[in-house]
């Protein structure tokens, strides 16, 4: 089968699967040479887990060809797997999900004599691939001369219970819904976000699975592995620092790395991905809102920074926590040493002490 | 219970199940039975059975005559085993538990035993009605539980595989638990103009637009003055705003028939919600939530009898739910036409077989299905005739 720029677009569909185990390549080789497959695969696993997309990286001079987009997304589910953090699979793969999602919009939007026709997957075809061609039907518009697209659909009540999520809030509660004949009215907008949904459980299925045990599996783990550890690095060891508490975030407890990274921040410099990454986890671990970590940061970074504080403390619970002293230490992001960093090993355990003396000190005052 | 009374009632179990057919459920062999047998108190469940291990279940049943048979909604890989991790879960039936000892307004303490029954089915429509008109299923099986309630069994295929969470979403549909009120009513764009909707296409929001086209072909059959009177008993609505609504269903009735609930202004609003209320207490159906999330539990068989009260476990055709009644086309035939000795240690009133009567303690002869009722309900013991 050959590979379509529609499988490069969507490569989780069962036909861009069959594409890749059908073609002449095999992905020990591409790993092996270090094919432009698995730079892309570990861009896509990268921006994923820092930034919620899997979209290439726009400042990128040049542009992925189809086939090694393609060939990215199996790399990618082995490096993810590789990365061994359950909170990985789980942004990866809503990180795909995202982005098909906005594929999915701009697709569906576009005419059929769109000259990127062939690249684009229309309604049925995502209803198809999951299955859901017989559970979705559109009603019908009420002026029937009307050309657009159906504003509603009726999906089945046993799909809509499946691919929804009462996370999602009140409006997507059976209770609230028009139930009616064993089908669920949802606007078009609300169906490609049960399809988005779908689009996740099929990325996740089967993550992370086990990469080594075999001569050939211990091969491609062992030639991915400074992909894999910087990555690790990156995302710094969750679960070795709890999010931090306070009734109040004062600026004057943080640790100078920070300070320092706010500092660039605010005076308006394009901080480096490790430094905007260390910056957000930052805020975000000490109980700031994506809001107002966007408020801190400067006008230039506010967005960035924001959108990236949003992808890091999403509800799912699985928010990252910030670099450790030695990760700091290894991006050159560790400046201005005072006391307090010789007691402890991880920027937010300064905050935590910083801040706790100074309750302390607070309490003794008031005691007098 | 003692001895002889269990042995007895063994005896007579076995002697129903061995003139009885109880039809096996789909996919039999992909289920965990279990069993209460008679010995040891009865009070002992055994189960982590496969049909494997029991062999044929009719022949089971003839043999064993257990006091209470169950099998599970869920279909597993292996159904025998030990452990639920091992069972390997597949898929479940939705079940859904009406008991009458949880309904709201009766008092298992000062209701007697065929009201609560009633009550039991007045839920079970309720609930059959939302499963059919709303939800489509099609492959439901209604059953009196032989106890103090119903049961419904839905096998249709879109269903089977919801985990918990949604089940739950279900049953909170089913009860109209969190129901958002306000939001029946959407204001929606017409052109340039937004008017002000009642949700007509389905849901909660249909159920109760149903109910204010009764209430206004109602109102539009009355006098003035009662139609007014009928308006004004609403709270919140006086005499101006009961002439404007009245005003606007009459020069307009086509505009309520599509929802929309702009042309008789607030006080219309006022009617929907009451009417919206209205509708929920009455068409929501009090089922018990932990049996309908639970996707792993245990049901009773129906067609098997119940040990609590020698009553079969009676699987109801649709039509048949409006005149059935337990007491006396859930005793068993078999039981039927002969006259046992029993004591009656319980003595008081009865309902029993479309009769109501008072029984009186000591020994005496009564029909053996009164005497399986009475001693399964623990009110009698038997005696040698």
């Amino acid at each position: 089968m050959r590979m379509r720029p529609l499988h490069a677009r969507y490569p989780f569909f069962a036909a861009a699967r069959e594409a890749v185990e059908s073609a002449d390549v095999a992905i020990a080789t591409l790993v092996a040479e270090d094919a432009p497959a698995v730079e892309r695969g570990v861009e896509r696993v990268e921006r994923a887990l820092m930034e919620g997309t899997v979209e290439p990286d726009p400042d990128e001079a040049y542009g992925w060809d189809t086939q090694t987009e393609l060939l990215s997304y199996p790399i990618s589910r082995i490096i993810v797997s590789l990365v061994e953090t359950p909170a990985a699979v789980d942004k990866y793969a809503r990180a795909e999900a995202d982005t098909a999602y906005e594929r999915m919009l701009a697709d569906f939007d576009a005419g059929d004599d769109d000259v990127h026709g062939e690249a684009r997957a229309n309604l049925d075809d995502f209803l198809r691939e999951f299955d859901l061609d017989g559970a979705v039907r559109a009603e019908s518009n009420r002026n029937r001369n009307s050309r657009r697209a159906p504003d509603h659909y009726w999906v089945d009540v046993g799909p809509y219970l499946t691919y929804s999520d009462t996370d999602w809030g009140a409006d997507w509660r059976l209770v609230n819904r028009s139930l009616a004949d064993g089908a669920v009215r949802v606007t078009r907008e609300e169906l490609s976000e049960l399809l988005r949904e779908a689009v996740r459980r099929r990325v996740a299925e089967g993550l992370p699975f086990a990469v080594r045990g075999s001569d050939a599996g211990d091969r491609l783990a062992d030639a991915l592995k400074p992909h894999v550890e910087r990555l690790r690095n990156l995302l710094s060891d969750r679960g070795a620092v709890n999010v931090v508490y306070v009734d109040s975030v004062d600026p004057d407890h943080f640790p100078p790395c920070v300070e320092a990274l706010l500092a660039r921040a605010q005076d308006g410099e394009t901080l480096p991905n490790e430094a905007a990454f260390a910056l957000a986890a930052f805020l975000v671990g000490v109980g700031l809102e994506p809001e107002a970590v966007g408020g801190v940061v400067g006008d230039a970074n506010a967005e960035e920074l924001q959108k990236r504080a949003t992808v890091l403390a999403d509800s799912s619970g699985s928010q990252y926590a910030p670099p450790t002293c030695e990760t700091m230490q290894a991006y050159d992001l560790c400046v201005n040493r005072d006391d307090r960093c010789d007691t402890i090993k991880h920027p937010m355990k300064y905050f935590e002490t910083a801040t706790n003396d100074a309750d302390a000190t607070a309490a003794d005052e008031v005691a007098d | 219970m003692d001895g002889r009374t269990r042995e007895y009632l063994e005896g007579r179990f076995g002697d129903y199940y061995r003139s009885t057919d109880v039809p096996l459920p789909p996919a039999p062999g992909e289920r965990e039975w279990g069993v209460i047998p008679w010995s040891a108190g009865g009070t002992r469940m055994h189960r982590h059975q496969s049909l494997l291990d029991l062999g044929d279940l009719s022949d089971y049943l003839a043999r064993s005559a257990p006091r209470h048979v169950y099998f599970s909604s869920a279909r597993f890989a292996d159904p025998g085993a030990a452990s639920m991790d091992d069972k390997d879960w597949r898929e479940a039936d939705l079940v859904f538990d009406i008991d009458a000892d949880h309904l709201p307004g009766i008092d298992p303490e000062t209701t007697g035993y065929a009201d609560m029954l009633d009550a039991g089915k007045e839920a079970l429509l309720d609930l059959l009605d939302l499963l059919e008109d709303d939800f489509d299923f099609e492959e439901m099986q209604a059953v009196f539980s032989g106890g103090r309630g119903y049961h419904v069994h839905v096998r249709d295929e879109s269903v089977r595989g919801l985990d918990s969470e949604a089940r739950r979403e279900i049953v909170d549909y089913i009860r109209a638990i969190d129901l958002d009120f306000d939001a029946l009513i959407e204001t929606r764009q017409h052109g340039t103009t937004t008017q002000r909707v009642l949700r007509t296409e389905g849901g909660w929001g249909r159920r109760t637009h149903r109910r204010l086209l009764e209430f206004v072909d109602a109102l539009l059959e009355m006098e003035e003055d009662a139609a007014l009177s009928r308006l004004k008993e609403l709270d919140g609505i006086g005499d101006g705003r009961a002439k404007t609504i009245l005003g606007a269903f009459r020069n307009n009735p086509d505009a309520v028939r599509e929802g929309n609930v702009e042309a008789g202004g607030p006080g219309v609003r006022t009617l929907v919600e009451a009417l919206a209320h209205e509708t929920v207490e009455d068409e929501t159906s009090p089922i018990d939530e932990p049996v309908t999330t639970d996707t792993k539990r245990l049901i009773r068989l129906p067609k098997s009898l119940h040990g609590g009260s020698g009553l079969v476990v009676e699987p109801l055709d649709r039509d048949e739910i409006d005149d059935f009644d337990p007491l006396s086309d859930a005793v068993p035939d078999r039981f039927r036409g002969r006259d046992i000795a029993v004591k009656v240690t319980d003595p008081g009133e009865v309902e029993f077989d479309g009769d109501s009567f008072t029984l009186d303690s000591g020994v005496q002869s009564v029909d053996e299905s009164l005497g399986v009722f009475l001693m399964t309900r623990g009110r009698a013991e038997k005696v040698t005739e």
